[in-house]
């Protein structure tokens, strides 16, 4: 791709060492989102990955200060939005929104579809009646709905619609950076591909940026020009698309990318999975050490202690000792690769 | 003779808009130590199926045609009309229900009694359905508990359900099936509430179950990764039919079927190239209210012809396992169902 062309133009979105924690009981807090760290370009779909708890829809919501950030800075556009209030952020929500995962609670049943897309532009005070009817007519058709869909309610619509209605209402406000919360996972899969294919088809039209949160690998893989695995509210592993999937390098990464259950049967034999024992544990406490070094197959001592930076290895970032620079320096010294040292020993 | 044999079954809901035929004429064979996947969208009537199987249908739900034969004695729940037939047959089935006939179910949230020790809830069919002591059930407990990976399983049988994780939930539930050693087990949807490293924990299990049981395994699910891995044969269901039905092989290297043909081609598959753009099925899944006599999916079909649109297709037979029902592959047979002047055309 034109990586070249954007080297000295800034990034859309910039989040520095993001944190969330959310008050629980006893005095204790839920580190749902523990020092994040990404890019992501004008265009560009990042792609967020990691299971049920491990904060990617909190960090999705975080970034859009629907949450306020614990620590950290988001700095969208060259402006540093973490300490906006309500009224500074107004211009910046047209311009970052979010589809929701669930089309049925995410729509207002008592609104017509019409009402529904026209709602944030008269929240914004965008045109007079008339320009927003045309802008909903226009949407309505854009996301492949009939003209008629207009005056009808929610429940006269399958789930792969609603969602459909969902990014209609998203693109009311011309937005530029949209967090995707899951958009693909409640509805059938025969429908999945349709909404994949529409929002990749508005962002070769609109150059959106998006911000895909899933747990499908293959979607995310798909879609994705950059993936982000996320463990315990951390960033794990940060890298191109294919880098990440084809070639993984953090542990878990390794692990998930392995379990991911391939629809196809022999592949699906052939394929060498990496069994992890355990679950993840509560972020309430979550270890001191690296979150993963629980169940890490290649847990050593100091993994337990202490956790582990961020270290920028072969283009990519990963949050593992094995890539410490001092490592791999070791590793070279005896002529091998991190990788071909640790696990394939 | 199969296991368990199903023909022509069909399963009608009454409903306040109309009667919904929820599945229409299906038939499965389910031979011992064999496992058959049976995929399906949400409303296709995959689990019905198995709902009519085991007379757990709600009130509103009754089989109007067809037979079911297990293990030699006839199930079929038509025909109830007398209270005391009606008896008899709860009575029979009482005694098959987790018994020779066990099912695992999607969400190990509500499955278990949240109020209720795990070792009442596991020993509770071993009670009722063998007679042993409390004591020999409480080791019989034990036992499965270590057969399907709990760690200290004696301290374990004294908790309540809030007190597991997920993966660890959905292995109690495995166990309870398995706990009067079944002939046959139906898994409905057992890995979709969890997240992919404990979906590849638990799958993994269910696997090795198979190979060790000599029981029969029918898994329902709408993740064609899952069948992929584990099954032997597959059935595609879709708007209440079975439009093909194959060996794992035939299904996903030789699909027949324009229904399944679109499913494959609609999921994403990190083998591909990934700048192919994914082909979906057009349309939504058809209402099953408004469904009269022709082919589920003729509305869908970019092969779609007249006969499509007004009956449904024969089945026709490519192998011994393989068969798929759709117009065409079975043209020259429409006589058999077209009659008088229509057939002229």
């Amino acid at each position: 791709m034109n990586n070249e062309a954007k080297t000295n133009v800034k990034p859309l979105l910039e989040v520095k060492n993001l944190t969330k924690y959310f008050p629980a009981k006893g005095g204790k807090e839920v580190h749902a989102v523990d020092g994040v760290s990404f890019t992501i370009e004008k265009g560009e779909t990042l792609g967020i990955v990691g299971e049920s708890g491990c904060g990617k829809s909190s960090m999705g919501r975080t970034i859009l200060k629907v949450h306020e950030p614990t620590g950290g800075r988001i700095i969208f556009d060259g402006e540093d939005i973490t300490d906006f209030n309500h009224r500074k952020m107004m211009p910046y929500r047209k311009r970052m929104q979010m589809i929701f995962q669930d089309p049925y609670a995410s729509l207002n049943p008592r609104f017509t579809v019409g009402d529904i897309i026209e709602e944030p532009m008269i929240i914004h005070k965008m045109g007079t009646p008339k320009e927003r009817k045309a802008i909903v007519q226009d949407l309505i058709e854009t996301v492949g709905l009939k003209p008629d869909h207009i005056r009808r309610y929610p429940f006269e619509f399958s789930g792969g619609q609603r969602q459909r209605i969902g990014i209609a209402r998203t693109l009311a406000l011309k937005p530029e950076f949209i967090v995707c919360d899951e958009p693909i996972s409640a509805l059938d899969v025969s429908i999945q591909a349709q909404v994949i294919n529409l929002l990749e088809k508005l962002q070769r039209e609109r150059g959106f940026s998006y911000l895909f949160i899933a747990h499908d690998l293959e979607m995310v893989y798909h879609i994705s020009h950059k993936i982000g695995v996320m463990y315990l509210g951390n960033m794990v592993e940060f890298g191109t698309s294919d880098d990440v999937y084809k070639r993984p390098l953090h542990p878990y990464t390794r692990a998930l990318i392995s379990a991911a259950p391939v629809a196809d049967p022999k592949q699906a034999k052939e394929k060498k999975r990496i069994i992890l024992q355990g679950e993840v544990p509560s972020p309430l406490d979550p270890p001191p050490g690296c979150p993963f070094s629980g169940r890490c197959p290649y847990a050593t001592e100091k993994c337990k202690i202490k956790k582990p930076d961020t270290y920028e290895y072969d283009g990519r970032k990963v949050a593992c000792y094995i890539y410490a620079p001092e490592n791999v320096k070791q590793y070279s010294d005896a002529g091998k690769t991190p990788e071909e040292a640790v696990f394939l020993k | 003779m199969s296991l368990l044999e199903i023909r022509g079954l069909t399963t009608e809901f009454k409903t306040e808009q109309g009667i919904v035929k929820a599945i229409r004429g299906i038939d499965y064979t389910v031979d011992k130590g064999e496992v058959l996947g049976i995929v399906g969208e949400s409303g296709s009537g995959k689990s019905v199926g198995m709902l009519s199987l085991m007379g757990l249908l709600a009130s509103n739900g009754r089989v109007t045609d067809g037979t079911i034969t297990f293990d030699g004695e006839d199930l079929t729940p038509s025909n109830l009309d007398t209270k005391k037939k009606k008896k008899q047959y709860e009575e029979k089935m009482r005694k098959i229900r987790g018994n020779d006939i066990s099912m695992i179910f999607q969400d190990p949230m509500s499955y278990l009694n949240p109020i209720v020790t795990i070792e009442k809830q596991m020993t509770e069919g071993i009670l009722y359905h063998t007679k042993c002591s409390k004591k020999e059930a409480r080791q019989k407990a034990i036992e499965l508990m270590k057969k399907v990976g709990i760690p200290a399983p004696e301290s374990r049988l004294k908790q309540y359900p809030f007190e597991f994780s997920g993966g660890m939930r959905q292995r109690i539930i495995i166990a309870i099936a398995l706990a009067c050693n079944p002939k046959l087990i139906i898994a409905d949807e057992p890995t979709t509430a969890l997240d992919v490293t404990v979906q590849a924990q638990i799958l993994d299990l269910l696997k090795d179950i198979t190979k060790d049981t000599d029981a029969g395994v029918i898994i329902i699910t709408h993740d064609l990764g899952v069948v992929a891995s584990l099954c032997d044969r597959i059935s595609i269901m879709y708007g209440g039919n079975i439009m093909e039905e194959g060996t794992s092989d035939e299904i996903f290297y030789e699909p027949k079927h324009p229904y399944t043909k679109g499913l494959l081609a609609s999921i994403a598959n990190s083998s591909a190239d990934k700048r192919e753009e994914l082909k979906p099925i057009p349309g939504t899944p058809p209402d099953l209210l408004k469904l009269e006599n022709e082919c589920p999916f003729a509305a869908r079909c970019s092969e779609a012809m007249e006969i499509c649109t007004k009956y449904n297709p024969l089945v026709t037979e490519f192998s011994p396992t393989h068969r798929c029902k759709c117009w065409l592959h079975c043209r020259d047979r429409y006589k058999e169902v077209v009659k008088g002047d229509e057939a002229d055309e």
